[in-house]
């Protein structure tokens, strides 16, 4: 194989010209700075130490998020699945949201309220409270509302990643909409 | 002829599993005919839409600094294979 012999004046160019990028994309993932950074510089490790299968056929930038990609769904196949498993019991939990005859429970009712996402300023201000909201999610479910909702993976893909069953899936997934709803609707005025 | 009433809990598991596109034409009657007499059960399936909207939308606010991407370079750079 033919030496690419990248030098480091190029390699400084990598991070000049995609770190904002690829910064960008992993904080839409896993919302903390810190990990986001992390990522980011593993990210360029792994390029500066394998640069020499970097063959150009793709470009510079795709090879980048391609290996970032890659970290993340690392990252989220490390979360331990196991407390939130142990702590979803389906006999407990469907009887939370819903009565004996299946039906919606008192006090479980969802509320209305919605926002309007072409006026600018209610737009941010929404974003603001959901973003405190997203915060108080535990890491897998935000991980798994990050597959389903900005990567669109299948929750057979995303079962497949995190370790689940697809029951204890659906309930997570509904667990983690009623908490996101619980503080949305506290914190949230615009209804 | 199969009853096709479903129950809320049945709806919302529907709810859900139309976000990914997997319902039969059978499960899509279902649910438009328990959406139309159940109130609640449309509030869920449009707080649900707009979760996943919000969740695609946001954009995150924070950013690197020149000093961070300098630290990248240098750690990167310094680095020892096998490290």
């Amino acid at each position: 194989m033919e030496r690419t012999n990248l030098s480091e004046t190029e390699f400084r160019k990598w991070v000049e010209d995609h770190s904002d990028l690829l910064f960008h994309y992993a904080m839409k993932r896993v919302g903390d700075e810190e990990l986001g950074r992390d990522l980011v510089q593993d990210t360029y490790l792994a390029a500066w130490r394998n640069r020499d299968s970097f063959r150009g056929e793709s470009s510079v930038k795709n090879w980048l998020l391609l290996i970032l990609k890659t970290r993340i769904i690392d990252h989220f196949r490390k979360l331990n699945t196991q407390a939130v498993v142990l702590e979803i019991s389906p006999e407990n939990d469907e009887g939370t949201f819903f009565d004996s005859e299946d039906h919606w429970r008192k006090g479980m009712y969802p509320s209305s309220f919605s926002v309007n996402f072409q006026n600018e300023i209610e737009g941010r201000d929404f974003f603001k409270v959901f973003e405190s909201c997203g915060k108080k999610l535990k890491q897998i479910q935000h991980a798994v509302f990050v597959m389903k909702y900005v990567d669109d993976l299948d929750s057979e893909e995303i079962c497949k990643i995190m370790g689940l069953t697809s029951s204890n899936y659906w309930v997570l997934i509904h667990r983690a909409k009623v908490q996101l709803r619980a503080c949305l609707e506290k914190n949230w005025i615009g209804k | 002829m199969t009853n096709s009433k479903i129950t809320c809990k049945k709806a919302v598991d529907l709810i859900s599993k139309k976000e990914e596109g997997k319902l039969s034409a059978f499960q899509r009657f279902q649910l438009w005919r328990h959406l139309a007499e159940c109130s609640l059960c449309r509030r869920f399936s449009a707080q649900n839409k707009l979760i996943a909207k919000a969740f695609g939308l946001r954009q995150p606010v924070e950013k690197l600094t020149e000093k961070q991407k300098e630290e990248i370079i240098e750690n990167v750079l310094g680095s020892k294979p096998g490290q």
